[in-house]
């Protein structure tokens, strides 16, 4: 790409380059829920629409997008920008946790709901945010897994169908 | 010909994975005939992979890779089921072994039963949320570690090969095992007989030989861990903390 753009495209190249310096220039992370954004609180945290007692946590934005797609889920959100992960040297500490801990003691928030990835990291980061916020007084509530909407038995992995078994629920009414 | 070259149907736990390239993996496995190995997952980061979600750490699999050099590529990997996710403080545990075994096993030595000590402590961990069992377990699980590695621990006598006295008073040195303090002799950190023979017989039930043998295997790992200070009880320090 480097040498298409210098050999023959080199207004797109000027035009990629202010793109990127603009980027850097003016794209900073929101006060409250930590996401990319131009202002200091993004719009979705100023909007009036949400339910602001209603947090739900998760790992980056692109998981937020997700969130925001299922039409379901009217509160608002923390971005972590990424996950514990203790082999790779990632702590609490580095992640910033204590912002999210303010953030959810604004008296306002009632329940946090983690959606963090299910993979190992994710359920430790999940694990350590339950921890840090229930002697707080906040209800912490963790997004379900098991098989997909949809799905056929036959088609799902072992390994979600084995989860989906162990986390089984009482049928009601 | 070099038996490692191709391996089909391969007991193995993942230990880590480091991303590499734009869509693959470098896995980093402890197998059971082969130790500790880095196999190349080729386009395991893709959306669509179908080991994409395999590849977790504290699940038993079965694997197979083939190839020359020093990162071999992971052909195949199956779920072999029955063991509960990690969960809670369970899953901090778990990342503890995983730590120690990065760094104190070298690659590719087998060690089979240092392999099924692991395998236990992770059935012991998934199938006890309460986690009472956990610190006999996990301190266990260090004597196993450093019996394998050939830093055996010498439990029931002491340097100058009389048996251990319960009520005596010791200090360990390092490769040369426990030393008897005299009545007032100082050491920088001091065990009762009771807690040598409690760690040797793995019996932790009286809360002193709990404590003290904790406090020696945490030297013990320091030392072997040539000051490398450890992520995990960072973390573990972080969340007690809370």
């Amino acid at each position: 790409m480097a040498y298409h753009l210098l050999q023959r495209d080199r207004g797109g190249a000027q035009g990629l380059s202010d793109a990127l310096a603009h980027a850097l220039q003016t794209i900073r992370h929101c006060n409250k829920c930590n996401t990319f954004t131009e202002d200091d609180v993004c719009a979705r945290c100023m909007s009036t629409h949400r339910d602001p007692s209603l947090l739900c946590v998760v790992e980056t934005p692109v998981d937020m997008n997700m969130m925001e797609q299922t039409l379901s889920y009217r509160g608002l959100y923390y971005v972590l920008m990424g996950k514990i992960s203790p082999l790779d040297g990632v702590s609490a500490r580095s992640l910033g946790l204590d912002r999210l801990l303010a953030r959810a003691l604004d008296g306002v928030i009632k329940e946090v709901v983690l959606a963090t990835n299910y993979t190992n990291e994710g359920e430790a980061t999940a694990h350590y945010i339950a921890a840090m916020l229930r002697p707080k007084g906040v209800t912490v509530t963790r997004i379900a897994r098991g098989v997909p909407v949809g799905g056929e038995l036959e088609y799902v992995d072992s390994g979600t169908l084995a989860q989906a078994l162990r986390e089984r629920k009482t049928c009601l009414g | 010909m070099n038996l490692r070259s191709k391996v089909d149907g391969q007991p193995a736990y993942v230990l880590h994975t480091y991303p590499f390239r734009e869509t693959s993996l470098i896995v980093e496995v402890f197998s059971r005939d082969f130790g500790r190995m880095a196999l190349l997952a080729r386009g395991a980061r893709r959306p669509r992979s179908a080991i994409r979600g395999l590849l977790m750490a504290f699940q038993p699999l079965e694997i197979g890779w083939a190839g020359k050099g020093e990162v071999l590529t992971l052909m195949k990997a199956e779920w072999q089921g029955g063991q509960p996710l990690l969960a809670g403080e369970a899953l901090f545990c778990g990342y503890y072994l995983n730590e120690l075994l990065i760094n104190l096993l070298p690659r590719e030595d087998a060690h089979e039963r240092l392999f099924a000590s692991y395998a236990h402590m992770l059935g012991r961990l998934a199938d006890d949320p309460a986690g009472k069992v956990r610190e006999a377990d996990l301190r266990s699980f260090e004597k196993a570690l450093l019996q394998e590695l050939g830093y055996g621990l010498t439990l029931n006598h002491d340097s100058a090969g009389l048996p251990i006295d319960p009520e005596a008073f010791y200090t360990y040195r390092m490769e040369q095992g426990p030393v008897r303090l005299e009545h007032d002799e100082a050491a920088a950190q001091v065990f009762i007989g009771q807690t040598l023979l409690d760690l040797a017989a793995e019996d932790f039930a009286n809360p002193r030989s709990r404590h003290e043998s904790k406090a020696l295997m945490r030297t013990l790992m320091a030392y072997y861990l040539a000051g490398k200070e450890l992520e995990t009880r960072r973390i573990f320090k972080e969340l007690q903390e809370l």
